[in-house]
């Protein structure tokens, strides 16, 4: 029986498929020559919002709200998921890729949020880091552990289909360091990073999404990541 | 480039892959644990979450379903013994899931129980003793002795439960886990779920499990129990067997 993912995965030839190409040429082109179109959401319910730049009045409002869900005040915790919920069940979908499995995801991570107010220090991070590394965090336990339910007969393992790294860099505000500095990277190596951050690959994962062998996906993810660094600062 | 370069880039690629999520569970564990404690790994941590933060905002908007804010609300006012587990425990048991699950599609309770049992400990011995489970319970259907969830608890005192088949939790309902160990005490809540997952269970305040111990799944109100005892239908139970 044919994955319903298959399908789409075919037609996915500028994401998945041109980056498995193991061309010299692709190695150092760059990106932006050879963009494709994005016409296919990977979550057709849902509608592509605008992009919501990242404000420092909201992360002190963020981190004000943590102080006081510290001191037990639950209004706070409302603010946070009336400032944050909808973008955060975005980010959990990504990853786990079932609408109840992300909502459980966000609930987990406001439970932990709750619990573990009193562990944040402003001091030491920007409160939406803080709460976003909480969401993806249970994402992952929540993705890791469903994959290891269907890991017995292997015509149930999910396929990860359709998973596109460069629809999420081309969603990059141009002027974006990110999205400046992944694209500079060798595409195998931006497709190994960002899938490992939007989708929560692991590195067997991509590994067998760009068919190289584990210890490659490994070191490529590495490089990407070193270069990233370099070119980020 | 200099053994303090490398040193410094080798932490560095450590404090990205622990942000990707890629390091294995242990290496997770033991981030985690140095990012409360070494200032210096926490600000690299701290940069390379900033650093990949505009990828959080390209992430669709996803209107929450409205019951979403209430079951939130109602985790956060229930005492902690009813919530939810600690996450990140399960991912040290991942190993033993294959093998329960493919024991599960066996059929017959007997056949199952031995076959968890058996290809359990054949695993497991080649394991850390940690992973192993000292006991094992099949929570199987009551009228068709179907197998539902697995429980296993673990020589520290920790007790996971994992389902084997899709349970239907009608709206505003939830499954509430229930074990006992004496019958005059009664049963105790160790865990209250949305839905069928794998999930650690909360007994950390109750004796020991042991031999013999019922735990059972319940349909509960989504908040649990009102009484605290099982006032819904019994979906699933079972008792614990010690493993070979």
């Amino acid at each position: 029986m044919q994955a319903p993912g298959k399908k789409s995965l075919d037609g996915e030839a500028g994401c998945i498929q041109s980056a498995r190409l193991p061309g010299k040429g692709s190695e150092s082109k760059d990106f932006s020559g050879q963009r494709p179109k994005f016409d296919r959401e990977p979550f057709s319910r849902i509608k592509t919002a605008p992009m919501n730049p990242r404000d420092p009045a909201q992360d002190a409002q963020l981190s004000a709200a943590l102080a006081r869900c510290a001191g037990g005040e639950r209004a706070a915790l409302r603010v946070i998921y009336d400032l944050e919920a909808s973008r955060m069940i975005g980010v959990a979908l990504r990853i786990v890729r079932r609408r109840d499995l992300a909502e459980e995801a966000v609930h987990d991570a406001f439970m932990r949020v709750w619990r573990s107010a009193r562990s944040f220090d402003p001091a030491r991070g920007e409160a939406r880091n803080w709460l976003y590394a909480i969401v993806r965090n249970r994402a992952l336990t929540i993705l890791r552990d469903e994959n290891r339910f269907l890991s017995t007969d292997d015509d149930d393992k999910p396929d990860i289909p359709d998973l596109c790294a460069e629809d999420a860099v081309a969603r990059l505000p141009e002027a974006s360091a990110l999205r400046r500095c992944l694209e500079k990277l060798d595409m195998r190596r931006r497709t190994a990073v960002v899938l490992a951050y939007v989708h929560g690959l692991s590195h067997g994962e991509i590994a067998g999404k760009l068919a190289v062998p584990l210890g490659t996906a490994k070191s490529w993810t590495r490089r990407g990541l070193i270069s990233l660094q370099e070119c980020m600062g | 480039m200099s053994n303090l370069d490398r040193n410094s880039e080798s932490e560095r690629t450590l404090a990205a892959e622990y942000v990707l999520g890629l390091l294995d569970p242990p290496a997770h564990a033991e981030a985690e644990r140095r990012l409360a404690h070494d200032p210096h790994f926490a600000r690299e941590v701290e940069q390379w979450r900033t650093r990949f933060a505009p990828l959080d905002e390209t992430a669709d908007i996803v209107s929450p379903d409205a019951r979403l804010w209430s079951r939130i609300e109602n985790g956060i006012a229930t005492p902690p013994a009813a919530r939810d587990s600690e996450p990140g425990m399960l991912a040290r048991f991942w190993n033993s899931l294959g093998a329960l699950r493919a024991a599960s599609v066996a059929g017959a309770l007997a056949a199952l129980l031995l076959a968890v049992v058996s290809i359990g400990s054949l695993q497991y011995a080649r394991q850390e003793a940690i992973r192993k489970p000292i006991y094992v319970a099949v929570l199987v259907s009551d009228p068709s002795k179907e197998p539902g969830a697995v429980v296993n608890a673990f020589a520290d005192g920790r007790v996971e439960m994992i389902p084997l088949t899709e349970i239907n939790v009608p709206e505003g309902r939830a499954l509430e886990i229930w074990t006992l160990w004496d019958r005059q005490v009664g049963p105790r809540s160790v865990g209250l779920l949305q839905r069928a997952r794998a999930t650690q269970l909360n007994l950390e305040n109750l004796p020991r499990t042991g031999e013999n111990q019922l735990f059972e799944i319940t349909l509960e109100p989504a908040t649990g129990s009102p009484t605290g005892r099982p006032t819904g239908p019994v979906l699933f139970k079972g008792t614990t067997s010690r493993t070979l």
